[in-house]
């Protein structure tokens, strides 16, 4: 029997989660709110595309119903959320396989930038940076999406990611070391 | 060092992490090796420009498509929990409380129905906190999902009690929210043979505001075959505040009942 919950704006998300583990359905829907543009960006990022990435963070919300009785409440629910995304993008890219990273549509991703009023250059930079990134290998993207797009600490990334802290330091240095490379390459094309 | 050891040092000056020690290695060989000064200008570009990269929003129906994949769930769970009395596990236990209890009546001619009146209280009383909390859904004036669940639930029961119609007439008539509203009209016509619901059905036609449930509810009274209400749908034919959306309503309603 779900007990009724208050001050849910107060209460952590692990907490919400498990309330949801325990039958209490409908606070799924705040974890949603609270996590849903944080999951679409990192899709989208990934994938390139704005509504391949919709239909997979609807997936990941999916899972996040189905799989609730898995939820374990020792681990942080972001953790958790976050493993559930990359697992619909590792889903995903299986089945798309024959397609490349590289073929990421940057076009298609630029064109659906919100239409702001920031001068050209900045959307050129936007873009390049777009093209550089989706030119790093998947994990690479992964990394640098999490810790500089995302800002999430690194010590946050090593836990979901099963590595150690200064793993993911010195790969998220080479990844940016990689991405300066493609970005003024680019430049000069 | 070599170009990755640099740019290594450079993105932890970059990022504010380097120790002081460090820092002054790098604030050296910023002033005097020009390679090392192009690598750090071209690391601040693109770590400003990850920083300035737009957040992107989703679009609205993500929220509209997980809400009812969520409502869905909702259902199956109480669905779930509704037939969780009969479910095999307790079918078994039930099998083993009668057992036992013959088996006790034979040997030691104890009364079976203390065991049997202690089971059924049981259930009345998981069957009470279902009801209690279906009712405090209805209740929640902080959410309207929850209380459109509430009356979702309310609507698979196959007899509501006077207090279960109390919640939806109010629903029904005072809701702040138009689908909460019409949820409880929708439940209320599915008990509409009952005399209480059906005199309160009549009865919210007079106070109902809000058009779209005054469409509905004339459509549900038309069905119902209401005649009585036959003066009221003239007085809302005749209503200058009335929608002509319900007006037109009314008057195929006065041509279907008269």
């Amino acid at each position: 029997m779900p007990k009724p919950v208050k001050s849910i704006d107060l209460m952590s998300d692990e907490q919400i989660m498990e309330a949801v583990k325990n039958g209490n359905l409908q606070q799924a829907s705040l974890l949603f709110d609270r996590f849903q543009k944080r999951i679409f960006n990192f899709l989208v990022r990934m994938t390139g595309e704005r509504e391949v990435a919709e239909d997979l963070t609807q997936n990941v919300f999916l899972r996040l119903l189905k799989y609730r009785h898995s939820y374990n409440p020792e681990m942080k629910f972001q953790s958790w959320i976050y493993q559930m995304a990359r697992n619909a993008f590792a889903d995903h890219y299986q089945k798309q396989k024959q397609l490349k990273p590289a073929n990421m549509k940057v076009e298609k991703l630029h064109e659906s930038l919100p239409d702001l009023t920031e001068a050209l250059e900045q959307e050129e930079t936007e873009k390049r940076l777009i093209r550089a990134l989706a030119q790093l290998p998947d994990d690479y993207r992964e990394l640098l999406v999490l810790t500089r797009f995302q800002h999430l600490k690194y010590e946050e990334v090593a836990g979901f990611l099963n590595m150690t802290v200064a793993n993911v330091k010195v790969k998220v240095h080479r990844a940016i070391g990689q991405l300066r490379e493609n970005y003024f390459e680019l430049e000069n094309a | 060092m070599n170009t990755h050891e640099w740019e290594s040092k450079l993105i932890d000056y970059i990022d504010g992490k380097a120790t002081k020690a460090e820092r002054e290695v790098v604030e050296q060989a910023l002033l005097h090796n020009e390679a090392v000064r192009n690598l750090y200008n071209q690391l601040t570009e693109i770590i400003g420009a990850m920083n300035e990269a737009r957040v992107l929003e989703p679009s609205g129906k993500l929220k509209a498509n997980f809400e009812q994949a969520l409502q869905g769930e909702i259902a199956a769970q109480s669905k779930s929990t509704k037939t969780v009395h009969f479910s095999p596990t307790l079918y078994r236990i039930a099998a083993g409380i009668v057992l036992l209890l013959v088996g006790l009546a034979i040997g030691f001619k104890i009364n079976q129905s203390n065991v049997e009146a202690d089971r059924l209280a049981k259930l009345e009383q998981q069957l009470e906190e279902n009801r209690k909390m279906m009712l405090a859904m209805m209740d929640n004036q902080l959410s309207a999902s929850q209380r459109m669940t509430g009356v979702s639930v309310a609507y698979q029961l196959e007899k509501p009690d006077d207090e279960i119609v109390s919640v939806l007439v109010k629903a029904m008539n005072e809701d702040t929210n138009t689908n909460v509203r019409l949820a409880a009209l929708d439940a209320l016509g599915k008990f509409s043979d009952e005399p209480v619901v059906r005199s309160e059905l009549i009865g919210s036609l007079k106070v109902q505001k809000d058009p779209v449930v005054q469409i509905a509810l004339i459509q549900l009274l038309v069905k119902m075959k209401e005649k009585s209400v036959l003066n009221q749908l003239e007085k809302i034919t005749r209503d200058a505040g009335t929608l002509k959306a319900v007006k037109d309503e009314a008057h195929a309603g006065i041509l279907k009942l008269s």
